[in-house]
């Protein structure tokens, strides 16, 4: 190691923790608009996110009306800053709805058995959206059409014919992938694939052979 | 297995497949047009995929024979193939199947044949790097390129249209950063 | 709400998430240090370069507050030698050296948050953001470079050059995926997505009979593919 990389190393481990999450809000926004599935809200990072969000908000707030150039033109800067990350916790919110609005019935399975997680699948707010929403849909799909069907055909989560009628996303589908941490050999299942995965490649593989590796952060979507 | 809502497997389902029943039914006649009369063992009849699949899997009671038994259909009889082997630039799917692919993943489901498998990857393959120059360059899918935009299938044309739109997309995004 | 745009990014999400990238400047006005949300902003002293962010760098400058230092790899020079790689050599211009590898399992940076394009980066390769933060570089600061017309028709050229080599790609994509593509742009996955994941996709639904043959084969024989992640506390259905 030459001291160019000593040098690298120290300012890496000194980077604020701001910076910091701003990488992490940053990564799981795209792998949420990339990925086919629902990932693990990632409740602490939301939390502190958002608490500064707040906070920069009553700052802004307090600070308006005063007109001197120089303070005007720093609230110029954080505002549009502000405006950035707030850009950035919608979408990746309204990405995450738009699943939950897709696949409602396979994500609360999933969001059920992942409770005991280290990380629920879903927020809190996000599950009460979802529970919600379906009870709003069922009395609807009710009081339109399902009620005047035979009563053994009034189910919408139905498994006869080997057809399930619960509907969920393509996990196999082709991602592109960044590797942060060597990750070695991984087979693709299914086929004589074996992949050599060194940090910095970039590859596209199929969803559901990498996403362990996204859930450690040994690999990224892009 | 595919999704139950998903319109592109319903309509690849409907799709005809040649059948010949191996026993005689009662009551199937107007499969054929016999309106009440029996199948007799030994007619063929071009069924949706899903009608044949069901009867082809369902053996009669006792015996091994099953009451219809499955051809390929036309779409990818042994013509089409080598015709797909030869070039497939130059075939027109949609008239075969719009569902042309879709068809054949499903009759692979059936028939064991790996050869099948082949022939249709390597014409995939081939087509879509024409559908990406295409795609690239809009004009040429007026002119020359037209007779092989008509014949693609399904997942072809939505392939298309994908890259199409993310190629213009950055091509707005360009123009747009000038403004 | 739910987002209404389909999987991937779109063109501005990637500029705007190119926009993270440090950038150097050179003030020409004083500002004092600001405690923003992605991280403290050191104070800006004229005629002091400083490393910012590409968002502030550019209001700064459309505000005449300052004046941009483009990346080294952003002159005609270093342009031209990666163009005549990418003309003569299959592969992607290999991309940047990565930084040494933080310790343990701490987080892992990667672009925007690598210095890729600030004014001390290598001037031998083209960062992730290449096209993007160039294209933007060009038309916010175009007095800041010294040749910028010369520049912008280098990066025609290797936009030019490296599109084709990505439709040509097709020939090694499979149904299984695993398709290397490292020196890969940020723009250009973008604008490649939906046609290389389509026909990964539309190969593997042909061979799906045959995957899933060997799947049971593989069952049976006892075989189960390697899964020794880090954190299996994960619900990994």
């Amino acid at each position: 190691m030459d001291i160019d990389d000593l040098l690298a190393e120290v300012s890496v481990d000194s980077i604020s923790q701001e910076t910091r999450d701003l990488q992490e809000l940053t990564r799981s926004w795209v792998a949420e608009r990339v990925a086919p599935e629902i990932l693990p809200w990632p409740s602490d990072l939301m939390e502190r996110v958002l608490d500064r969000i707040r906070r920069q908000i009553e700052l802004v707030e307090d600070q308006t009306g005063n007109m001197d150039p120089k303070t005007n033109f720093k609230l110029i800067v954080i505002q549009t800053e502000l405006e950035r990350f707030k850009f950035l916790v919608r979408s990746f919110l309204r990405a995450r709805l738009k699943k939950i609005d897709a696949h409602p019935l396979h994500i609360l399975a999933r969001h059920a058995a992942s409770a005991t997680d280290l990380l629920p699948l879903l927020s809190p707010a996000e599950h009460q959206y979802l529970t919600s929403h379906q009870a709003l849909l069922t009395s609807h799909y009710a009081s339109s059409f399902l009620s005047q069907f035979p009563a053994s055909l009034q189910r919408m989560d139905d498994t006869t014919g080997g057809i399930s009628m619960v509907d969920k996303p393509d996990e196999d589908a082709a991602v592109f992938v960044r590797v942060l941490r060597d990750v070695g050999e991984v087979a693709v299942e299914g086929t004589d694939k074996r992949l050599e995965m060194k940090r910095g490649d970039v590859w596209v593989v199929r969803w559901s052979t990498m996403r362990g590796w996204v859930a450690s952060g040994d690999l990224e979507l892009i | 297995m595919s999704s139950y809502y998903d319109v592109d497997a319903i309509l690849t389902d409907a799709q005809k497949v040649p059948c010949t029943f191996e026993l005689t039914v009662p009551g199937l006649g107007f499969l054929e047009g016999n309106m009440s009369g029996p199948m007799k063992s030994g007619s063929k009849v071009e069924l949706p995929l899903w009608l044949g699949e069901m009867l082809a899997l369902s053996q009669n009671m006792g015996t091994n024979t099953s009451l219809v038994s499955l051809d390929h259909p036309t779409a990818l009889s042994h013509r089409v193939l080598n015709a797909l082997k030869a070039d497939a630039r130059t075939v027109d799917l949609r008239s075969l199947a719009p569902h042309f692919y879709n068809l054949g993943a499903r009759i692979l489901e059936l028939f064991e044949e790996e050869e099948m498998i082949e022939i249709l990857s390597d014409a995939f393959k081939s087509r879509a790097a024409v559908i990406a120059d295409q795609a690239h360059n809009p004009r040429g899918a007026l002119g020359e390129g037209a007779d092989f935009m008509r014949g693609l299938d399904e997942n072809e044309r939505q392939l298309f249209r994908a890259s199409h739109d993310s190629a213009k997309a950055v091509r707005t995004w360009m123009t747009d950063l000038k403004k | 709400m739910a987002l209404p745009l389909p999987p991937g990014l779109t063109p501005p999400e990637i500029a705007f998430i190119c926009e993270m990238e440090l950038v150097t400047i050179i003030p020409r006005q004083r500002l004092e240090g600001l405690e923003l949300l992605g991280g403290p902003l050191k104070p800006l002293n004229p005629p002091q370069r400083a490393s910012i962010p590409l968002w502030l760098a550019l209001l700064l400058k459309r505000q005449r507050r300052a004046n941009i230092v483009p990346p080294p790899w952003l002159s005609p020079d270093s342009l031209s030698a990666i163009l005549k790689y990418e003309t003569e050599i299959d592969a992607f211009s290999p991309p940047p050296r990565l930084p040494p590898l933080p310790s343990g399992t701490s987080l892992v940076f990667s672009p925007p948050f690598l210095p890729g394009s600030t004014a001390d980066a290598t001037a031998d390769a083209l960062p992730y953001h290449w096209l993007e933060l160039g294209s933007m570089l060009l038309e916010a600061a175009p007095e800041d470079f010294d040749d910028a017309n010369e520049v912008r028709k280098l990066l025609r050229g290797l936009r030019e050059a490296r599109m084709a080599k990505l439709r040509q790609g097709v020939e090694v994509l499979d149904a299984g995926g695993g398709v290397k593509m490292n020196g890969v742009g940020g723009m250009e996955v973008g604008e490649a997505r939906t046609f290389i994941t389509g026909v990964v996709d539309g190969l593997r639904k042909i061979g799906k009979s045959r995957e899933e043959a060997r799947k049971e084969r593989d069952r049976e024989n006892g075989y189960s593919p390697s899964q020794d992640f880090d954190d299996d506390e994960m619900d990994m259905r």
